[in-house]
């Protein structure tokens, strides 16, 4: 039985990721890790309108009848809480971030909030991008070194200990690349303010 | 070896032999450093069948790969020893300048043998490493121990115990750089059986890098956290850690009358506001450190002196319904140079204060006595009257007057500051730390007060295990490093792992030294387990579990049972609170256990 201040938090950051234009209708999912256990979103439902039921608890190694329910990614969020010490998982479809993502290998801020916040977003690539073990473990790996990360024309995978720590992530890389297209499409010699700015892309 | 010196001093007082050996590299490379590395050595070293207060325990002194390469707060060094207050594992770890000092003489780690016949001081400087007579330096206090052997925060460098670790206080401190303190659990009293009085040291050599250039990076960015994080830029230097006494008090998780209330009327006198607007002189900073919460105070016409941080006005204030602040910070001062912990101090007082109101205990002591409590602190120190009464710590003072349920503590270690059953997920981290109650073993008033890294609800208990087991994990590593703990406030560990692996070249991602944390936890869990603690110690004061909060907790106890099972899980440990073979072997401990147990 979920915890209604933990049904709280998921109404919320999901509410909050369709707002902000993150996901499509029934795109993205989210979950956190409670010791061996997973509570993740249900497969199919709505980020936008989470309600109590949409939460599905299953285990994070073993399979339980709860893996019928939940989430087509919960192979990835089970790989990430297996590989990492997150405590909780953001995935996303931001699309600025996935446009950036058909033509790079990393997205580096240049804003001040960005570059403070993330340093670089490393974008990996993988010929299944859904729900595959390959993709699974391509993220995990990834993101043992860095709090959020990009599936080539797919969408970004964040962690935090929290749900709002990982949607932080989420909703600052995509301002992060809206800010890249504008200054890109103005075209205009950038006069770089970051002392040892060069470093980012090392992080 | 970059980040390591690649040497341990070997002292047997016994024999007075002193060796240099190459450190393993290998272990430091799976437990870093500082507790880490202590808690591997002491694991091999101490046995179950050896007395904290015998001349087998060791007393292990180690700073960690960090310590003295100017990162942020890198100035710390940890001590590591059987606890004699406890009986469990124990490090407790000191600022200021000496740990800084101690890594610039050359060596990783320190580990004392035995007990010389007659006390002694060791001196250790670049040519060369001898054992000193010590007879004239017996008897003295810190300040005049430190001034005898020429402290200079700048050159030379003194750590030593006071009359409490002499006399075998058993929560006795080890200070260093006169007022700075490895304090909790009684590594001073391990000190003083050892007839040891005093640790001096010069030196200036430097620490390798990996990869210099990319450690300043990393460096810089956390300069923009720490700059940009009001807590570390504005709260703590202006006044200090005791800031949290309002905050506690107004969520009512501020612990009054020996737990007996979770809320205290006159919070704000003994406040970190209060301090700022009525004695502090200044606040100076340990070696590298750009946060400066110490609180350099003054008191009348006396010399200015250090404290209180938080929880020793907690401890001296709110614990024993005391409001005068001047009686406070003097108690603070009286135990930096008697070599006391101020927490277990103060929280056994507070107790005996409990004890003698119930008729239990033969003492004038009472809540808000302010005008008994400097002479019951000096009268500890040398364990005199009363005071030689309340030296054993309240669990012993309290189950020798027939009511051990008085006893604010978990595994014989006073708990700190904060009410479990307003912050339900530190109720958890106090019944599981490794060395009894305390809040420096992955403090969630991080997380469920301060918004660090996001405010999580303070009474959820459905998950809150996670967090604890993570916040554990984490300031294992953190101690190991060795860096302090108010600068992971602002910088997230994914900066220690990069800079960890900068100055190494060693990969550290950030998961895997979550999970060297990890590992020194179990290991930790092992040692207690192999002394014969079960899970019937991972537990807090009936009181807590029964006994309603008062303030803006009203009505709340701690809901340890479901969240203590749910911690085991997440552990990967059995229903006794033992770590399953699976789980030993993901962390490398399965061989270490199989050749030990």
């Amino acid at each position: 039985m979920v915890d209604e201040r933990v049904y709280e938090m998921f109404r919320d950051i999901g509410r909050d990721m369709y707002v902000h234009n993150l996901v499509s209708s029934h795109g993205g999912n989210i979950s956190v890790r409670f010791g061996d256990r997973i509570i993740i979103k249900r497969r199919g439902a709505m980020l936008g309108r989470l309600k109590p039921h949409d939460l599905i608890e299953t285990g994070l190694e073993k399979n339980d009848s709860g893996v019928a329910l939940a989430s087509t990614e919960l192979i990835v969020h089970r790989a990430v809480y297996k590989a990492t010490p997150a405590l909780a998982v953001v995935h996303a479809h931001p699309r600025r971030a996935i446009a950036l993502s058909l033509s790079r290998d990393e997205i580096v801020p240049i804003d001040n909030e960005g570059s403070y916040l993330l340093k670089k977003v490393p974008v990996v690539s993988v010929e299944f991008a859904s729900g595959t073990k390959q993709m699974a473990d391509a993220i995990a790996d990834a993101l043992r070194s860095y709090k959020c990360v990009f599936l080539r024309g797919h969408g970004s995978f964040a962690t935090g200990q929290t749900l709002d720590e990982a949607f932080q992530w989420t909703d600052a890389l995509e301002e992060a690349c809206e800010i890249i297209m504008y200054a890109q499409a103005l075209n205009e010699q950038m006069i770089e303010y970051r002392r040892m700015s060069d470093s980012y892309t090392n992080w | 070896m970059d980040g390591w010196m690649g040497k341990v001093l070997v002292v047997d007082l016994a024999t007075s032999e002193i060796r240099t050996e190459p450190l393993n590299l290998e272990i430091a490379r799976q437990y870093i450093g500082g507790r880490g590395l202590g808690a591997r050595l002491l694991w091999e070293m101490v046995g179950p069948e050896v007395d904290p207060l015998s001349p087998e325990n060791v007393l292990i002194i180690a700073g960690g790969p960090m310590t003295g390469t100017g990162f942020q707060t890198s100035n710390r060094f940890s001590v590591t020893t059987k606890s004699p207050l406890t009986g469990t594992v124990l490090d407790a770890n000191s600022g200021g300048f000496w740990g800084m000092r101690f890594k610039r003489s050359g060596y990783d780690a320190l580990i004392i043998k035995n007990r010389a016949p007659q006390p002694v001081y060791l001196e250790i400087k670049p040519d060369g490493v001898a054992l000193h007579d010590a007879a004239h330096l017996w008897g003295k206090t810190v300040s005049e121990t430190s001034a005898a052997l020429g402290q200079d925060k700048n050159k030379r460098n003194v750590l030593c115990i006071g009359p409490a670790g002499e006399n075998l206080v058993l929560f006795a401190a080890i200070m260093n750089d006169v007022t700075r303190a490895a304090a909790r659990g009684g590594p001073g009293a391990v000190m003083g059986s050892k007839n040891l009085k005093a640790i001096v040291v010069e030196g200036n050599e430097r620490v390798d890098f990996a990869d210099k250039e990319r450690f300043r990076f990393v460096q810089y960015e956390a300069t923009k956290m720490l700059k940009a994080n009001p807590i570390t830029s504005q709260a703590f230097p202006e006044f200090g850690t005791a800031v949290n006494m309002n905050i506690l008090n107004a969520i009512g998780a501020l612990p009054t009358r020996n737990f007996q209330q979770s809320h205290f009327d006159h919070a704000e006198d003994i406040s970190g506001e209060a301090i700022a607007e009525r004695i502090l002189v200044d606040n100076p900073a340990c070696w590298a450190c750009p946060i400066a919460c110490t609180r350099q105070t003054k008191i009348g016409d006396q010399e200015p002196n250090e404290g209180p941080e938080y929880e020793t006005a907690w401890a001296f204030g709110a614990a024993c319904e005391i409001h005068d602040l001047e009686a406070v910070t003097e108690a603070n001062y009286i135990c930096n140079d008697l070599g006391l912990d101020t927490i277990s101090a103060g929280s056994t007082i507070a107790c005996a204060m409990e004890l003698a109101e119930r008729g239990l205990l033969d003492t004038d002591l009472r809540f808000g006595r302010a005008d008994l409590l400097l002479q019951t602190v000096t009268d500890i120190g040398y364990r005199r009257g009363i005071g030689d009464v309340l030296a054993v710590g309240s669990a012993r003072l309290a189950a020798n007057c027939g009511a051990p349920e008085l006893s604010m503590s978990v595994k014989n270690l006073e708990m700190p500051a904060y009410d479990p059953r307003g912050l339900q997920g530190q109720g958890l981290l106090f019944a599981t730390s490794n060395r009894g109650g305390c809040h420096m073993r992955g403090n969630m008033l991080g997380a469920e007060v301060l918004g660090l890294p996001k405010l999580i609800d303070r009474l959820q208990v459905q998950g809150k295990a996670s967090y604890v087991i993570l916040n554990q994990n984490s300031s294992a590593v953190l101690d190991s490093l060795v860096a302090c703990k108010f600068a992971n406030i602002a910088v997230a560990d994914e900066y220690f792992a990069r800079a960890l692996s900068a100055l190494t070249g060693i990969s550290y991602p950030t998961g895997e030294m979550i999970r060297t944390g990890e590992r020194i936890w179990n290991l930790e869990r092992l040692y207690n387990l192999r002394e014969g603690f079960t899970r019937a110690d991972d537990t807090l004061p009936p009181r807590l579990l029964n006994e309603p909060a008062t303030g803006n907790s009203a009505g709340e106890v701690s809901h340890l049972g479901p969240m203590l099972i749910e911690y085991y899980r997440g552990r990967g440990w059995d229903e006794n609170g033992v770590p399953k073979p699976a789980k030993l072997q993901e962390l490398g401990l399965s061989d270490l256990v199989a050749e030990m147990m």
